[in-house]
């Protein structure tokens, strides 16, 4: 590059200096900062916040009676919280670069493992509570040493995890329903703590704790790295193994104990809730990739489009639209967020908005 | 006068905030092979694209032919790693061009074709091996036939992308060699490198771009590797000199019967403050001994000790912690996490120093320690959050280089560290690399450049069919020694330029 200290600088032919090559228009100082909140503030940053804004808008008009009751944003919060926690779960799986494919079916035997350890067993509820949760990560472990371990495919690991899962719910719960579930454990799920329900803060609760692993720890920064390139995090001296095993132990605990959360809102341990999940989550995380960190999964984007999405289904379900629209909606989503977050990776740079920036500051230059 | 294929006038592209080719106008005749060559960013890899239209000019024309009714060439773009698909063999890659036999699978004639057109070449090798067990020279060779095969008159332009970042003496020979034939048939070829002394000896004349215009289009027996430099830098720069070590240095890594991949055995010691290079045709063992010391590679035989205790084999965090640092020869795919950014990338091996109470990172301090290194590996531009993958290639290196300086290593290792990278930046890597050594690091280098060991190195050890042949130091260090030896021509041969070396400097 032009201006290194050499230490013969003979003759400098007529040609001007080296120029400074290649400022981005959103270089540092005044300019840089309108730039940089102007960047934030764009499509491409925070679609979600836009689309919801219209989806508000177009709902307001068409079902405003339903649509703008208290009640039912507060129903659509409450009842979001689960979707939320397993995509938080999730978040972390996928930073690390694994696609757990499971996260469906480990939501279902958490759900199982609950009722039967409180019916069955006759566990009181910590106990319960604490072997659902430990087993959620120990799923999580089994996933992690295969993936690694036994250097099975990310996605054929885990679908071979969800597999067995789901053979291991129908065995435990013979197929059956399980129910008599205590009214103290049903509190959990259906209780309130100020406006929300318990499952609503559990979401916070453990929100802000992956966020702040992911982007305030160094563990984070070994994540990121191992999702985002594992042979150069492992040459920089990153323990991907371990990263990836850990991530996806975390993930495990963490739909286990929305599993644990699911079978105390619906007091009733169900062999078939989980798969449902599977499909809501990987659209939020994805989704929510687009969102705030430029393609990076992140807690914060994956949760805004649980609730964007869920607000748009809330939407179309008030004005009287069928019983598909929901999983059409989430499919279109998915689809969407993917496409919008190549078509991102390939213009970030030749954005319409920065070249529009860029070019009014050389015309100003220029005059 | 031969015929016209080509011509480019008043090419002007802009990108936001910068004019990235302006006012550029050259020609191509039949017969001729054209150099371009500059720095990263002076329109190179732009220029490129617009004849390939990936981009659209803002003013300015590409006319292929002379118009009128004489035939319009057509224009073939190999670029090193994207022409051709791994998995597939050879006569599978070249049917997949073409038109012919795409309902019956003639495979005994396609075969037949890809070894004929191979044979054309005066090269051999089986062509129903995939593409990725074909060395990098066969593989590029392959992208010049598929380019050619189907061309119904030799009247064409192929555009060779960097074919030689990857190729080694000999088989850069054999590259131009199939080069020379295709201009000699009669087709028009742009060649665009990054190694000067190349383009001196392959092209018939020299476009060089800075900045985005042309200043200067010359023939190139009028020009030799200073001049060139001087085109494309701007001015020209000085080359550094090495001062000859004195005395005895502590030893920092050592090597025992070291084997694994394409290293047979291998013995070697590193002393603090000592620039070593390792030479060698591909095959050699060359490519693979700096990730066998560090353990990105796997380690079968052998020991390797580390300011006297041992490592462990094949652990890249054992090595980190005993104040290794590995610089791998492919940046994208092992060297750095393009899609974080410069920040991120530069702490990633050692975020222990950052890490405060309940795990969380200091952000300000290590944002500070970023900006330190920025400034003294000269980045552009300097932003520390910005994704590494935005950055030219000698600014992503010197990003990766700086990672591992900043944990001050006791050895650096590093694999061909100016891959793709150009002049400007090349230098300023050399300089990282002298200021490591300055300060007590033992440094290892390994490159396909022997002009660059020359250059950079104390010492230099040279390797053959896995095992280190020779080492070659002061006076017998000397590139020409360096090919004889890496090819294993006969002693006698070796001696005698040793001994012209020797009165050469006896002479001075």
């Amino acid at each position: 590059m032009p201006d290194q200290a050499t230490p013969s600088l003979t003759e400098l032919p007529a040609a001007p200096p080296p120029p400074a090559p290649q400022t981005p228009p959103a270089g540092e100082g005044e300019g840089g900062r309108l730039a940089a909140v102007l960047r934030w503030l764009s499509f491409r940053n925070i679609s979600a916040i836009y689309i919801f804004a219209v989806i508000f808008v177009v709902f307001s008009i068409w079902v405003p009676d339903t649509f703008l009751a208290e009640s039912t944003w507060r129903a659509m919060i409450d009842s979001q919280a689960i979707t939320a926690l397993v995509a938080i779960g999730l978040v972390l799986a996928v930073s690390s670069g694994a696609f757990n494919l499971a996260i469906g079916a480990e939501v279902g035997f958490g759900a199982i493992l609950v009722a039967w350890c409180l019916t069955k067993l006759g566990a009181p509820i910590p106990v319960a509570l604490a072997l659902t949760v430990l087993a959620g990560a120990l799923i999580g472990l089994l996933s992690g040493l295969l993936i690694t371990f036994a250097r099975i495919d990310s996605f054929i690991a885990t679908l071979g995890v969800s597999s067995v899962l789901l053979a291991a719910i129908s065995w435990v719960s013979g197929d059956q329903q399980i129910l008599n579930l205590s009214h103290t454990f049903q509190q959990l799920g259906t209780g309130e703590f100020l406006i929300f329900t318990w499952p609503v803060w559990i979401m916070i609760a453990v929100g802000i704790v992956v966020w702040y692993v992911l982007e305030r720890t160094s563990a984070g920064r070994h994540i990121y790295a191992t999702g985002g390139n594992i042979d150069a995090a492992r040459l920089a001296g990153v323990k991907t193994r371990r990263v990836i095993i850990l991530s996806l132990a975390g993930c495990g605990m963490i739909t286990a104990l929305a599993g644990v959360l699911l079978t105390s809102t619906i007091a009733t341990g169900d062999p078939t809730v989980g798969p449902a999940y599977l499909l809501p989550a990987f659209t939020a995380v994805f989704l929510g990739s687009t969102q705030f960190r430029e393609g990076r999964f992140n807690v914060l984007g994956t949760v805004l489009v649980v609730y964007v999405l869920a607000a748009g289904v809330k939407g179309f379900q008030l004005a009287g639209a069928p019983t598909w629209i929901p999983d059409l909606f989430n499919g279109v989503a998915l689809l969407t967020a993917v496409a919008l977050a190549k078509f991102q990776a390939r213009t970030s740079e030749t954005h319409w908005l920065l070249r529009l920036l860029g070019r009014g500051k050389r015309e100003e230059g220029h005059d | 006068m031969s015929t016209r294929l080509l011509q480019v006038t008043g090419l002007r592209k802009d990108f936001p905030g910068l004019r990235a080719l302006d006012d550029v106008s050259f020609e191509l005749r039949s017969g001729e092979v054209l150099a371009i060559v500059g720095q990263n960013g002076s329109g190179k890899s732009t220029l490129v694209k617009v004849l390939a239209g990936v981009y659209r000019a803002e003013a300015g024309q590409v006319a292929l032919g002379e118009g009128g009714d004489s035939a319009v060439p057509e224009m073939h773009f190999i670029h090193q790693t994207r022409a051709l698909i791994p998995e597939l063999s050879t006569v599978e890659n070249l049917s997949l061009g073409s038109s012919r036999s795409r309902l019956r699978l003639a495979r005994r004639r396609e075969r037949r074709h890809a070894e004929q057109m191979i044979g054309s070449f005066g090269l051999s090798f089986d062509v129903t091996r995939p593409i990725r067990e074909l060395s990098p020279a066969e593989r590029t060779v392959v992208a010049v036939v598929r380019a050619l095969d189907g061309w119904s008159s030799p009247e064409n332009i192929l555009v060779l992308d960097e074919p030689t970042a990857e190729l080694h003496g000999e088989e850069v020979g054999k590259l131009f060699h199939v080069v020379r034939q295709v201009a000699a048939a009669g087709a028009g070829v742009i060649f665009i490198s990054h190694r000067l002394d190349e383009v001196i000896d392959l092209s018939d004349r020299v476009l060089a771009l800075r900045d985005g215009r042309v200043v200067g289009d010359v023939p190139s027996h009028e020009c030799d590797h200073d001049r060139l430099i001087q085109l494309i830098v701007g001015r020209s720069i000085g080359s550094i000199e090495r001062t000859a070590l004195a005395g005895e240095r502590e030893l920092v890594l050592a090597a025992e019967g070291l084997g694994g991949d394409t290293v047979a055995r291998a013995d070697l010691r590193l002393h603090a403050g000592e620039i070593v290079g390792v030479s060698g045709l591909l095959g050699s063992g060359r490519e693979s001994l700096a990730g066998l010391l560090f353990g990105a590679r796997r380690r079968e035989r052998g020991e390797v000790t580390v300011l006297g205790s041992p490592l462990a084999a094949g652990d890249p965090a054992a090595a980190v912690a005993a104040q290794l640092a590995y610089v791998p020869p492919d940046r994208h795919a092992d060297g750095a996490v393009m899609e974080m950014s410069v920040r991120e990338n530069l702490t990633l091996p050692g975020l222990g120093p950052l890490r405060r109470a309940l795990g969380r990172l200091d952000r300000r301090a290590e944002l500070g320690e970023v900006r330190q290194w920025i400034d003294s590996v000269g980045l552009r531009p300097p932003e520390p959050g910005r994704r590494l993958e935005l950055f030219s290639g000698g600014n992503q290196q010197k990003v990766v280089i700086a990672k591992w300086l900043r944990l001050r290593p006791r050895a650096l290792l590093l694999d061909e560290p100016t891959q793709g990278v150009d002049v400007g930046a090349k230098l300023s890597i050399y300089e990282l690399i002298e200021n490591a050594a300055r300060e007590g690091a033992a440094v290892l280098v390994t490159s396909a450049d022997a002009k660059e060991l020359v250059e950079v190195c104390d010492r230099v050890l040279v390797m053959r069919d896995g095992e280190i042949v020779a080492e070659l130091a002061g006076g017998a260090l000397e590139e020409e020694r360096l090919l004889r030896e890496e090819l294993g021509l006969d002693a006698q041969q070796a001696v005698h330029v040793f001994d012209e070396a020797e009165e050469e400097e006896i002479r001075a």
